[in-house]
């Protein structure tokens, strides 16, 4: 009885606020009607705020009581991330014992994630593991239920500041933060290359070629071309409409083009796309440094044995210049679907997932950098040789903000002067940033 | 003697062609009994054979491999499928080829260009359409997906109704049976080739679609899965570092009761699909 | 053609006339029945049909008020509120609006649209049954007891009793879908208006405008008369070759001067047999950049062959087969012959064996060699007889998704062409495999409505040119 005249009081409090909140402005549209009341909630939180939301929390139990609360969670097809996902949900449900859970992990690969829930929202999971790169679509779908307020911990104080950036979409917050490895760095076997020869593509090649054996990078895929043109402070960005700005046909872009049609030229380099470049260091040795993500740690450690190391990208020369090739940081996130029929439950488990005891068990188990400060300080994973190649070139990395028109033209482009096919690179150039900064439908 | 070289030049050709045909089928065989999960890029043969896979395929499901359970879902999909298609298949052609009446030809032109509309584009309607009953994510939606337009597809089996000579019918008639019962005791029964045809051909559908069948089982839970999106999932970029040669496994294992099936139904298979042609 | 036009408009004339006629010569129980369905059969003491009918009509003007209405009447504009949520922090629950779902809307409206023609239909239907039942009485013949109407069903409406539930399956699931994906092609339903959280309305013609139009920044015109080029080409080609391969397997295998005719048929059916998905994968993968084909090859100086002549980049280390448009077009016809050829064979083989032998002994007694009867008596008939089948597997290749699908995907195909990778499309799409990359990856529905239309329209011409062969009503007599 306490309680309900608690929440009673609260809900009153905030519809008076709410009032006040838009009272002077009354020609203010809806939207920034709900952002007033937000902003007002949120102040009204800094007084009691343990109460406020333990009660919340405490309500929503009692309002489970004497129902099964059925929850879909997807996330990676991963063996290590099922099983750890399994325990994190285990010890979930065992924080409420009062309430009877049904929670069902789903494999679904976080870079399909997208596709799948755009197809139906409201049948798709209610938590969903999800890559940065499809927040925009999320949002402008309207899939994504957005982080009004959070009820166990704050992600915004907790994690780092960039990955939390990476989580907002006009200045509004929609997913939780879970990891912040989503990059791509170099490996190499230290038996063949040493540590000198790796720091420029330059060194790197002549000294792969010398020991007779290949180094890789699979240049025909947006992702990864993405690096070279970085490198250069050369522009892509995407505009608010959702189309691109990319001036990569420039003078500048032309020398880039130019340098990587020179080294995927080299006899020493392979353009190679992942699944087939773990498969060629088992099946062959042959390739022994190799552009990739922590994804794929464990094939390529057992591959080099002890020769294993990884560090940041090399440079390219360009004009006599050592450049520093940038790449795309990437994050995973934790969605709570808008059509949730559970929406209380799927966000307070999207908190569970994401607070830094379990990103850090989740990090442990996956290899992956936990988006949380404190997480991320585990030994385990300071030591770890992949994540070291990571954090070097997180430096030079930026957040992969980009409309979907840029990803067939800029494969095509990689893939053109990767294997040489392109004579007329200018024209090549043109024809791509046309392409990339087309109108988005 | 030139008869001699004749005989021995075209199996020499016939050797060299199986030599095309099996070769894959011999790599996909080879590398299921491979000890190394991933893609084997540099040898034909594996290094080290051994039997895990199958064994993993069987008494080890894991969250990314349930096999089992794919198959349970497939078998149960594919018998519900082959039993109402191929009624509905029979039901058409009789009606098509041994009856007449007014509207007949108005519905079989429509019916062929009915038929022609892509499938795949119409794939999200039908999904939204199974949401308004209630069918998506259920092995009972499946069914109806697969087999309720399956009426479209009478013609080869009308051809081969058309071939039953119409005085059988007529006799049937004089003694005074029914439409159905002629249906039932005179036309049935000499169909055997075709029924087999629509069998096989309904039974199968159901194991080589992956595109529908995971558009209407939403569920990403390995349990709920049937073989074609199960097995197609192992080939995620994720995934195939460690399951191919397990993907290869299920592969053998679907192919080992399909194959036994043709062989033995061959010759109805063959009559059948080439009555209905004669006549398609 | 013509012919059948004319009479499918004089079925319709007939059919509006026997109503008018109804109405105009019949009793009160017949008008009656205008306004309750069951009232004619009351009239002629059929109370169970009369009751029935009732009901029937009352069930579905509850199913139309009640169900449909509310969609259809929200048709012209496909909804105008958009869904708005906003989150309580305190209950943890979203309030939501009553919001429109365009898709809901067009979907259901559709289907409306369907389910009032189809009673408009009965009605009609039943209107003349009643009429007939007046002039029956008028006339003071007999009138049917239920049993026996039920016992029709079963004899000469029979047909109506086989065809009621495939019908149904196909109207839901066919037709249904086909009308409301033509609707979707002049609507906005792309990536930026996905229901259910935002709303998408009709925009006429614009879709169309745009799939023939080309300029720097729309490549869709200039993307699409390309796929639809090599659709063609693929089409004709890939049922050329198997279907000659076919006949060509099938007669080296069953001539009798080969031995174990069971044992190579066999191994050619057992590829039928592993799932088309399975190995088409399985082939993507050996013949990608990196795979065992270019593995095993990798030293046996074929790949410096090919490149001194001009057929390999010189920058590449493998040879490209499914990366590289030409290669990759070639190598999956090569594939599809793989593919198609076992059973084209099989079929092949069934109707050589069934070759009226008299025709074959008066040629031989002639003194016709070999090579003259294969080709003046064999495949005359041969044609005459798959004629039809030939085109079916035309259409079928024009909708071929799986080959081009798989391969690209496991191949690994990149496009190569800047103005195609703009329109998200690959050198060696097809119309159909382009659909649905749209739809699947990049949520542009409205553009694969429109190709859809394209490809149903390409297909139903086909069709139609080689229509009065497909239906062969006429023969079908002389047959029996």
């Amino acid at each position: 009885m306490k309680k309900k005249v608690l929440s009673l009081i609260l809900v009153a409090a905030m519809g008076v606020s709410m009032l006040v909140g838009c009272g002077g402005t009354g020609t203010e549209d809806s939207q920034s009607e709900s952002e007033s009341k937000n902003s007002e909630a949120g102040s009204e939180d800094k007084d009691g705020e343990f109460v406020v939301k333990q009660d919340a929390i405490d309500n929503l139990i009692a309002s489970s009581e004497g129902k099964t609360v059925h929850l879909d969670v997807w996330c990676s097809e991963t063996t290590a991330y099922q099983e750890v996902m399994g325990e994190v949900i285990e010890a979930f449900k065992a924080q409420y014992p009062d309430v009877s859970f049904e929670i069902v992990i789903g494999a679904q690969s976080e870079a399909g994630c997208k596709d799948r829930v755009l197809e139906d929202p409201e049948a798709a999971a209610d938590v969903f593991v999800f890559a940065d790169d499809q927040i925009n679509d999320l949002v402008k779908a309207g899939a994504l239920q957005e982080v009004v307020t959070t009820y166990t911990y704050d992600p915004a104080v907790t994690n780092d500041e960039a990955t939390v950036e990476a989580t907002k979409v006009n200045g509004k917050m929609y997913a939780y933060p879970l990891t912040a490895s989503n990059g791509y760095f170099l490996y190499y076997d230290s038996r063949y290359v040493s540590a000198e020869d790796v720091k420029s593509w330059e060194t790197l090649l002549a000294a792969a070629e010398k020991a007779g054996k290949k180094v890789g990078m699979n240049i025909g895929d947006g992702w990864y071309i993405y690096s070279f043109f970085a490198g250069a402070d050369l522009e892509l960005t995407m505009n608010a409409d959702g189309s691109n700005s990319c001036n990569w046909n420039n003078e500048t872009g032309l020398k880039v083009a130019n340098k990587i049609k020179e080294i995927a030229s080299n006899s020493a380099f392979i353009s190679i796309n992942n699944t087939d470049a773990t498969a060629r260091m088992k099946a062959s040795g042959d390739l022994v440094a190799y552009v990739d993500g922590t994804w794929d740690a464990t094939p390529i450690s057992e591959a080099y044995g002890e020769g294993y190391s990884a560090t940041k990208l090399p440079t390219y020369n360009l004009d006599g210049e050592d450049v520093q090739m940038g790449s795309y940081a990437g994050y995973k996130f934790v969605g709570v679907n808008s059509y949730s029929q559970e929406k209380g439950w799927a966000m307070l488990l999207a908190e569970y997932i994401t607070n830094e005891e379990n990103q850090s068990k989740i990090g442990v188990a996956t290899t992956e950098m936990p988006a949380n400060t404190e997480a991320a300080k585990a030994p385990e994973l300071q030591n770890n040789v992949a994540l070291k190649g990571l954090s070097e070139q997180y430096p030079f990395s930026d957040r992969q903000v980009v409309g979907g028109k840029y990803w067939d033209p800029a494969a095509s482009l990689g893939a053109g002067l990767a294997d040489g096919s392109i004579t007329d690179i200018q024209q090549a150039l043109n024809d791509a940033v046309l392409g990339i900064t087309q109108p988005a439908n | 003697m030139k008869k001699m070289i004749n005989i021995i030049w075209r199996h020499l050709l016939l050797i060299f062609l199986v030599i095309i045909w099996l070769f894959p089928i011999v790599w996909l065989v080879v590398t299921s009994f491979s000890s190394y999960k991933g893609v084997n890029t540099f040898n034909f043969f594996p290094e080290e054979w051994s039997i895990d896979n199958y064994v993993q395929l069987f008494t080890r499901p894991d969250t990314a491999a349930n096999f089992p359970a794919w198959f349970k879902n497939s078998m149960i999909v594919g018998v519900c499928c082959c039993i109402i298609s191929t009624t509905f298949v029979v039901m058409v052609a009789y009606a098509m080829s041994c009856m007449r009446f007014k509207s007949r030809k108005g519905i079989m032109s429509f019916a062929i260009i009915a038929g022609m509309f892509p499938g795949v584009l119409s794939m999200i309607a039908v999904y939204f359409v199974m949401k308004q009953f209630g069918l998506i994510d259920s092995l009972f939606g499946l069914v109806i997906v697969y087999s309720a337009s399956s009426g479209l597809g009478y013609l080869i089996c009308k051809g081969f109704f058309d071939t039953i000579p119409a005085s059988l019918r007529e006799a049937a008639k004089i003694e005074g049976a029914s439409q159905l019962t002629t249906f039932v005791k005179v036309v049935l029964p000499l169909s055997r080739p075709i029924l087999v045809y629509t069998v096989i051909n309904s039974f199968l559908s159901p194991w080589m679609d992956f595109v529908m069948a995971r558009l209407m089982i939403r569920s990403k839970d390995a349990n709920d899965w049937t073989v074609a999106i199960g097995l197609y999932n192992l080939l995620d970029r994720n995934l195939i570092n460690d399951y191919f040669s397990v993907f290869c496994a299920g592969g053998v294992i679907v192919a080992i009761p399909i194959s036994i099936l043709f062989v033995i139904m061959q010759k109805f298979y063959v009559e059948g699909v080439t009555g209905g042609a004669v006549k398609g | 053609m013509k012919a059948a036009m004319k009479k499918l408009l004089q079925g319709f004339k007939n059919f509006f006339a026997d109503f008018g006629n109804a109405i105009t010569k019949g009793d009160i129980w017949t008008r009656l029945s205008l306004i309750f369905m069951g009232a004619g059969y009351f009239g002629r003491k059929q109370y169970i049909k009369g009751i029935f009918m009732t009901v029937f009509e009352v069930l579905c003007i509850i199913a139309f008020v009640g169900f449909f209405l509310p969609y259809l009447l929200k048709f012209d504009t496909l909804g105008d509120v958009e869904r708005v949520a906003v989150f309580d922090p305190v209950t943890m629950t979203d309030v939501v609006n009553d919001y429109d779902n365009s898709l809901l809307i067009l979907l259901m409206g559709t289907m409306g649209i369907v389910f009032v023609i189809a009673f408009i239909f009965v009605y009609i239907l039943n209107t003349r049954a009643v009429y007939r039942l007046q002039v029956t009485e008028e006339q003071g013949k007999h009138i049917n007891t239920l049993a026996e109407d039920i016992r029709r069903f079963a004899n000469d409406r029979f047909h109506i009793t086989l065809l009621a539930l495939p019908a149904l399956g196909v109207i839901l699931f066919t037709i249904v879908p086909l009308i409301f994906m033509v609707f979707v092609a002049f609507t906005n339903y792309d990536e930026n208006h996905l229901a259910p959280s935002k709303l998408f309305t009709w925009v006429g013609l614009d879709n169309f405008i745009s799939l023939f139009t080309t300029s720097a920044t729309a490549t869709f015109g200039y993307t699409f008369v390309r796929i639809l080029a090599w659709t063609l080409i693929w089409a004709v080609v890939a049922t050329f070759t198997t279907y000659i391969g076919g006949i060509l397997l099938a007669k080296l295998i069953n001539d009798k001067l080969t031995y174990g005719k069971r044992f190579w048929r066999t191994c050619f059916v057992i590829t039928i047999a592993i799932p088309q998905f399975v190995t088409l994968l399985l082939i993507g993968k050996m013949f990608s950049n990196y795979g065992i084909i270019n593995g095993l090859l990798a030293d046996t100086g074929i790949l410096e062959f090919l490149q001194s002549i001009g057929l390999v980049g010189e920058g590449l280390s493998y040879i490209p087969f499914l990366t590289k448009p030409g290669w990759a077009h070639i190598m999956i016809i090569i594939i599809n012959i793989w593919i198609g050829v076992p059973y084209q064979m099989l079929v092949a083989t069934g109707i050589l064996m069934n070759i009226p032998s008299d025709q074959l002994e008066s040629a031989r007694i002639d003194g016709a060699t070999n090579r003259q009867i294969f080709w003046k008596i064999i495949m005359p008939y041969y044609l005459f007889i798959t004629g039809p089948s030939l085109i079916t597997s035309f259409i079928g290749n024009i909708n071929n998704f799986n080959v081009i699908y798989l391969l690209a995907s496991s191949g690994g195909y990149v496009t190569t062409d800047m103005s195609m990778a703009a329109s998200q499309a690959k050198e060696i799409d097809l119309l159909i495999t382009w659909l649905f990359t749209l739809t699947n990856d990049y949520s542009n529905f409205k553009m694969a409505s429109v190709i859809g239309i394209v490809v149903f329209i390409i297909c139903a011409v086909f069709t139609l040119l080689t229509y009065t062969r497909m239906i062969a009503g006429d023969k079908e007599e002389e047959f029996q």
